[in-house]
């Protein structure tokens, strides 16, 4: 294949898989502070970008920061309403686990059907957010819609790891994802800390819906394959891993991208499906627990 | 140490469900010749094969504790192996309808290393698996017709008898979900049926017991993939026209609410979640559009209140009912261990 | 000389960076009441797992009626005759004590799904069967009269009482009891110790992994004793008690007895 091809899947890939990395970590993020695996993750992608899309039909003007703004806002505030009204009474009730994961899927159901009522059961279209020319770069034509998206993917992403690292509440959010419990003695507050954790789960999630959204378009079902395909990056990475859910995101844009055209198109989405199911029975802990096992 | 001779290890079912059993079963029996409106019973076949599904769902999610959200895909390999078999191998369809069950069980040997993982790494793989075959539905068109459907299919026969009259039909579906659920019921009674359960109670205490546990799972696997086979030849055959989007993930999460809002690890109440679902947006049809909505908060509800569901409900309800008209004054514990003690007497 | 039921060879069992089992060797005796004690931490419940199988061994054999069951997973050892109760209780909550038993007779027992649905004569005697027995063990421990009460409401005394009766109406030849007097009371204690005593007389060997000294006293043939994941005496009990470096491991000054020291630190 030639070079100009070979690029544009190349940076397809990145840039689908810098969304996918957002929602993994996601994923990671809530299945280390609660152990739930969060089905709804995919419907704040998608109500994200929903809300988004509605901000700019009502004001046309809206620079592309302030709609992707728009739509972390959106699935951060949508996730704590999710933890609050639900998540939290089941917590405390100290529900079993299986019946938490029910409830997500129930969640996840509500999200989707309520969209369909308010939004429509068509695909929506998303206005043109950034420059329509192509971008040159080295020789090649690159759409800058994909270049735009993996900046902002590599921006939150960093920011992520500056809050984790540097500021007091993410050190603190990393203890309790450690153990729970020893947080707790040394003073953490565990409710605090579960809304934060959804808060920036949801503006993940909200902000690769945004993107997904200019990329393609926005329905009421987009939440579901993506969210799904989100969850397979992380396992893939390695779940309950951060650094893994990045580089799962990224990598599996990149398998899906390339082998779309050299597997079948038609089953695009089943090859997410079949990684999942492999990863699962053979490195249950991911290329980040096989980088571990190995040193 | 002498030791009363005990007849089983569980006490068999009170007389009074017994009975209620039995009086329900010869309704839905006798129904046909009422001679209710077609629409009718074609409503309460489709509840029978949905019912069958469910109970399926229940042994794997209510007994063994595994959590399965693609039971659609044998559904709808049921469905379509019936399909093909009736009508370009002109296979009799009580041939198709088995050999549907049996596909659908062969395929799920396919997941059987899936049930070594729990909780929702299980349930994720089993929706991938079912994304799969919904998947291989819609895009191998020369097989299943895709998209644009699968036509003609043929009506129930039994013994060359085909059941043109739709009173035959419903009697079939339901015939076959009494069955199922007869079956599972004495599994539940039965050794299989205690060790599926302490799997699910306590797996560390019953791997510690000696249990093969993940031979147990599988075989709940199995066993609930070939129950959902069967229900999808009745519906191929009932509805006449198979889609692929009858068999999507929706579908799936259709048979979990069922078994939930029913009551987890109640067959009965896998047959009431069944009804509900597939009649109430019938019977309340304003609410159509927002079923899927109301369903996904019912599904979250029951999870904050209770797993007991409607079943659960009812046997409270049946529990105060009995417990009143004994009215001796003896309290709930004293009368199950008397009735204990008269069964074991009884033996 | 009686044979060896039981032989662990240089078991080693490490958890990351902590070495919780050091190289302990040990042999059961068919028929004995084996003891297994030392200070909070020393390894016990981890040597016990061992054992059981609940995770492999880092390093280390181990033979069982002369098969070496090193790499056998939990549940076959347990059909081999390796039966277990739990530290922290584990029972089926919804079922009766009754149905809690039964589940111990499952290896022994052969009906399936097909013999089930068939309701072959053959199934029905072997439900009868099992009821009987797992009545008996209920019996044999005391819980007669609850046999019909659901596991998750019975007193704690109960369901302890009931743990021992699952592990051991399969009467298997080895039984390992992860202490089973932990939260009883004098009295309890003391019918504890005589249910120990009646088990081994029913032909099974125990291994006992215990905190509470009457009962170890009272009913152990040979006692190791571990510490800090090793072994520091093995030998019997009145030799164990007045053992120095035992009395130093619980309390690390000289301590008049082990009892007094155990107590100290229980």
């Amino acid at each position: 294949m030639g070079a100009g091809y070979f690029a544009e899947l190349l940076v397809g890939g990145l840039a689908i898989g810098c969304v996918y990395s957002l929602v993994a970590l996601g994923f990671a993020m809530i299945i280390r502070a609660t152990g739930i695996i969060h089905f709804a993750q995919g419907e704040l992608l998608m109500l994200g970008s929903m809300v988004a899309l509605s901000a700019m039909w009502v004001l046309p003007k809206l620079p592309a920061i302030a709609v992707l703004v728009c739509g972390m806002l959106a699935g951060g505030v949508l996730a704590v309403a999710m933890e609050f009204l639900v998540y939290r009474p089941l917590r405390l009730r100290r529900v079993p686990l299986m019946n938490v994961i029910t409830a997500t899927v129930g969640m996840s159901i509500l999200c989707i059907n309520a969209a369909r009522i308010i939004w429509g059961s068509e695909p929506l279209r998303y206005p043109e957010l950034f420059a329509t020319s192509a971008y040159e770069f080295l020789g090649l034509r690159v759409s800058p819609q994909l270049v735009w998206i993996m900046v902002f993917g590599v921006i939150l992403m960093g920011l992520l790891q500056l809050f984790l690292r540097h500021t007091r509440t993410g050190l603190v959010m990393q203890a309790v994802a450690q153990d729970a419990d020893a947080a707790q003695l040394m003073g953490a507050n565990l409710t605090r800390i579960m809304v934060y954790t959804f808060a920036i789960s949801g503006m993940m999630a909200g902000a690769a819906g945004v993107m997904v959204g200019s990329l393609f378009f926005s329905f009421f079902e987009m939440g579901f394959v993506t969210g799904l395909k989100g969850f397979v990056a992380a396992t893939l990475g390695g779940l309950g891993s951060l650094a893994g859910a990045m580089l799962g995101g990224i990598l599996f844009g990149l398998i899906e991208t390339f082998s779309a055209v050299y597997v079948s198109s038609a089953y695009k989405d089943g090859i997410g499906m079949v990684l999942l199911i492999v990863i699962l029975l053979f490195l249950p802990s991911g290329l980040v627990g096989l980088w571990k096992g190995r040193r | 140490m002498s030791a009363p001779p005990l007849a089983s290890v569980t006490a068999p079912p009170a007389m009074a469900s017994r009975v209620a059993t039995a009086v329900v079963l010869v309704a839905l029996l006798a129904l046909p010749f009422f001679q209710p409106h077609q629409f009718v019973l074609h409503m309460l076949a489709l509840v029978a094969i949905s019912a069958t599904v469910a109970l399926g769902l229940q042994l794997l999610l209510g007994f063994s504790g595994q959590l399965s959200i693609g039971q659609a895909a044998f559904y709808g390999i049921g469905a379509y192996t019936s399909a093909l078999l009736t009508t370009k191998l002109g296979v009799p369809f009580l041939g198709a309808l088995f050999a549907a069950g049996i596909v659908a069980a062969v395929t799920s040997l396919l997941m059987v290393p899936i049930t070594r993982l729990t909780g929702a790494y299980l349930a994720v793989a089993t929706l991938g698996f079912s994304i799969l075959v919904y998947l291989f539905i819609k895009n191998e068109e020369w097989l299943t017709g895709g998209s644009f459907g699968f036509m003609g299919i043929p009506r129930a026969s039994v013994f060359g008898t085909v059941l043109r009259n739709p009173g035959h039909a419903y009697l079939l579906c339901v015939v076959v979900a009494a069955l199922v659920y007869f079956a599972l019921a004495q599994l539940q009674r039965s050794r299989f049926g205690r060790a599926i359960n302490a799997i699910r109670q306590n797996e560390d205490a019953a791997r510690a017991s000696g249990i093969p546990v993940t031979l147990l799972k599988s075989q709940c696997f199995v066993i609930a993939a070939f129950v959902a086979g069967l229900a999808g030849s009745l519906y191929a055959h009932q509805v006449r026209y198979l889609a692929p989007n009858d068999f999507t993930f929706w579908k799936s999460i259709e048979i979990l609410i069922m078994v939930v809002i029913g009551g987890m690890g109640s067959l009965f109440g896998a047959v009431l979640g069944a009804a509900v679902v597939v009649l109430l947006p019938e019977v309340l049809r304003e609410i159509g559009d927002y079923r899927m909505l109301v369903f996904g908060a019912v599904l979250m509800a029951v999870m904050l209140f209770g797993e007991a569901g409607v079943a659960g409900f009812l046997s409270a309800i049946g529990r105060r009912l009995g417990r009143a008209l004994r009215s001796s004054g003896g309290d709930g514990g004293a009368t199950q261990a008397s009735a204990a003690r008269k069964d074991r007497a009884r033996a | 000389m009686r044979e060896l039921l039981l032989e662990a060879d240089a078991l080693v069992r490490r958890f990351g960076g902590l070495l919780a089992v050091d190289a302990v060797s040990l042999g059961v005796r068919r028929g004995d009441i084996h003891g297994l004690i030392g200070p909070n931490g020393a390894g016990k419940t981890t040597f016990l797992n061992l054992i059981a199988g609940v995770f492999p061994v880092s390093a280390g054999t181990l033979r069982f009626r002369g098969d070496d069951i090193t790499a056998w997973s939990a549940a076959r050892r347990a059909r081999a005759g390796v039966r277990r109760t739990f530290q922290n209780l584990k029972l089926f909550p919804e079922m009766t004590a009754l149905e809690n038993v039964s589940i111990g007779l499952h290896a022994s027992t052969r009906a399936g799904i097909f013999a089930a649905l068939a309701r072959l004569p053959g199934q029905r005697r072997e439900e009868r069967e099992i009821a009987t027995a797992a009545y008996a063990a209920l019996d044999f421990v005391g819980l007669a009269h609850q046999a019909a009460v659901v596991a998750g409401t019975l007193p704690y005394g109960h369901r302890r009482l009931l743990e021992i009766a699952r592990a051991m109406v399969a009467k298997p030849p080895l039984l390992l009891l992860d202490e089973p007097a932990a939260g009883l009371n004098e009295t309890e204690a003391a019918n504890l110790s005589a249910l120990i005593l009646r088990i081994r007389d029913e032909g099974s060997t125990i291994v006992l992994v215990e905190h509470h000294m009457d009962v170890v006293m009272a009913v152990c043939d040979t006692i190791t004793v571990l510490n800090h994941g090793r072994k520091l005496a093995e030998g019997e009990p009145a030799a164990i008690q007045a053992d120095p470096a035992v009395i130093e491991a619980y309390l690390g000054q000289g301590e008049a007895s082990i009892g007094e020291a155990a107590d100290a630190h229980a």
